[in-house]
């Protein structure tokens, strides 16, 4: 049996002291804050063009900011209602969609200009010689719906060069532009200048693209929240933000990298056509530029708001600096 | 010796004495009789009991502070119910969606009708068209209706046959079993009196399956709305189904329940219509029953 020469207390003492550093190492540090499940409505189906998501959550920066993400790939409209609602904080919207629904009484604010651009143009073959709004004049023109985007930028675009829209003879043909055009159904269609004028050249029509951009400046895709969203949790408003913005800088700076990422969270585009991919990623990445991340102009929201009172979707005026607010931004 | 030919009254060869005779051995309990008129003091209880949701659903919608872009109470959409019953605009759309119902019912029941009644008379073509009749069935319509619209153009004729589409199985399969449905012993009677094969068609196997045809007619005209719609939903310039996307779009739900309720009484209507019909048609029916 083993003595020790250290009186009782003494050893007690230290055993005490030990146990408690002891104690100290081993006990958890507190537990960090669990990340906030969020659902994002995204407005339409897995693409590249969501790239800066894809990035932002495969490199955890929305984890760093407490928010797990989760992408919902519902309409647009449906987003926009679900936070006007206050059943989600965030959606993925158009400029014009948060104008028609605060006109409804939907409470929802855009904080982020993720597109600084409007994306929508009008396509045309190459033959046609259709190269300005003039000489859409007395022409078949495709459109998905008489609504949303597309006929906001046709409307915009017609007006902005001083040319009635009712010159051309608009043709609803659903989201079809496409096989519309390379079956000679109309002599151009309305769409995105990221997308199918890309889809086009590679299946052998070269086009002409009048793109909206060039004639008007118009509030873009972005993401919206609500009034109760911005109240009661502005960081996590900020740090969405963050996160999102950190996310298109990325895909700016390395579209290669960000491509390959984009392939683990899109289904099929390993085998898709991986040049056409590729190029739409490039031809998005061109709107998505800016000096400020995420900076809402404000003419391009007098503008947007201006069309939408002309073309009667707006019966009265919206008050724009409810709208739209760079006050979240990074 | 040939069986004795019946005196016909009309261009048929057949008298009146066969009516009696298969009408009897039809009336079985198994085939589908005639809805009897409702007690005409049981008259209140449908309007009552709409007036009665109407309420309840106006008093949830303001009780539970809900706004109109979540649930318009029915006073609201009344008010946009007239707003564009006024420009005219609402008669146009439902107009537009009636045309596109009627045609893609009258296109998609001829079909299955013949088709129908070819397949019930032949095993080995029921055998050939099976495949084809069974996936047109479990197409979803909804995913190939752009697909529709690019053959068929955008216009009225894509919607039309989407319309078609929908009817057509409902009202195939119904016609089958209803002409399978015809008691042999009846066609043997038929033959036996020397009947030729439009006088068995035209009056035996029509008038027996029709009670079971009307039934798959009830389904098909009202499954007709929905085709229509599906149609105006993918691409569309006017009709009930683009005054849903537009109103949607605008976050005008008032507008889109206004549209939902007038598809809804255009599924009534031509239910209605439908067994109307069938109650002309089948009176013969009643006085044999009673």
């Amino acid at each position: 049996m083993l003595h020790s020469p250290l009186p009782r207390a003494v050893a007690g003492l230290v055993g005490l002291l030990a146990l408690a550093a002891l104690s100290g190492a081993c006990s958890p540090p507190p537990p960090p804050e669990a990340p906030r499940p969020i659902r994002l409505p995204m407005g339409y189906i897995p693409n590249v063009q969501y790239a800066p998501f894809y990035v932002a959550l495969d490199k955890g920066y929305f984890l760093e900011e407490g928010i797990d993400l989760e992408f919902d790939y519902a309409f647009e409209t449906d987003g926009v209602a679900l936070v006007g609602a206050g059943e989600l904080p965030f959606s993925l919207a158009s400029g014009e969609q948060v104008l028609l629904a605060r006109a409804q009484g939907l409470p929802v604010t855009y904080v982020y200009a993720w597109w600084q651009d409007y994306p929508v143009a009008v396509a045309a073959p190459v033959e046609s010689g259709i190269t300005t709004p003039a000489d859409l004049v007395g022409k078949r023109i495709g459109i998905p719906v008489l609504g949303g985007a597309s006929f906001i930028g046709y409307q915009a675009l017609m007006r902005a060069a001083g040319v009635s829209p009712e010159a051309a003879d608009l043709e609803v043909i659903g989201f079809n532009q496409v096989e519309a055009l390379l079956a000679g159904q109309t002599d151009a269609v309305v769409v995105y200048a990221n997308n199918e004028p890309i889809q086009l050249e590679h299946l052998g029509m070269p086009v002409n693209v009048v793109r909206v951009a060039d004639y008007v400046t118009l509030s873009s895709n972005g993401l919206i929240s609500n009034e109760m969203t911005l109240d009661s949790d502005p960081e996590l408003v900020r740090g969405m933000l963050r996160a999102l913005a950190r996310g298109v800088e990325d895909v700016v700076d390395d579209p290669e990298a960000a491509y390959e990422i984009c392939k683990r969270y899109i289904e099929g585009l390993e085998d898709a056509d991986q040049a056409v991919q590729r190029q739409v990623l490039d031809a998005s990445i061109e709107f998505w530029r800016s000096e400020r991340a995420g900076w809402s102009d404000p003419q391009a929201w007098e503008n947007m708001h201006d069309v939408l009172l002309q073309t009667g979707l707006l019966k009265a005026p919206v008050a724009l600096e409810e709208a739209y607010s760079n006050d979240f931004l990074p | 010796m040939p069986p004795p030919a019946l005196s016909a009254p009309g261009s048929g060869r057949l008298g009146s004495g066969w009516a009696s005779i298969v009408s009897n051995s039809l009336d079985n309990p198994a085939t589908p009789s005639i809805q009897r008129r409702r007690p005409r003091r049981l008259a209140w209880l449908a309007p009552a009991s709409l007036a009665v949701g109407l309420l309840a659903w106006e008093a949830l919608s303001r009780l539970a502070g809900l706004p109109s872009f979540i649930l318009p109470p029915p006073s609201a959409v009344g008010r946009r119910f007239l707003e564009l019953a006024s420009d005219g605009s609402l008669w146009r759309h439902t107009l537009v969606t009636l045309l596109e119902i009627l045609a893609g019912l009258a296109v998609g029941v001829t079909v299955a009708f013949v088709l129908g009644y070819l397949v019930a008379k032949s095993r080995s073509l029921e055998r050939v068209l099976e495949p084809y009749i069974v996936a047109s069935q479990s197409i979803p319509v909804v995913a190939i209706a752009p697909l529709l619209i690019i053959w068929f153009g955008a216009g009225t004729l894509s919607k039309v046959m989407i319309s078609a589409l929908i009817v057509f199985f409902p009202v195939l399969v119904n016609t089958v079993v209803g002409v399978r449905s015809v008691p042999a012993d009846l066609h043997d009677l038929m033959r036996s009196l020397r009947a030729t094969r439009w006088q068995i068609f035209a009056k035996l196997d029509v008038p027996a399956s029709l009670p079971v045809l009307f039934g798959g007619l009830k389904i098909g005209a009202t499954l007709a709305v929905i085709g229509a719609v599906v149609g105006e939903f993918v691409a569309a310039d006017q009709g009930l189904g683009f005054l849903i996307t537009l109103n949607r779009g605008l976050y005008d739900t008032a507008g889109v329940f206004v549209a939902v309720f007038l598809l809804i009484g255009l599924a009534m209507l031509m239910y209605s219509a439908v067994s109307y019909v069938e109650r002309r048609t089948l009176r013969w029916r009643n006085g044999l029953e009673a």
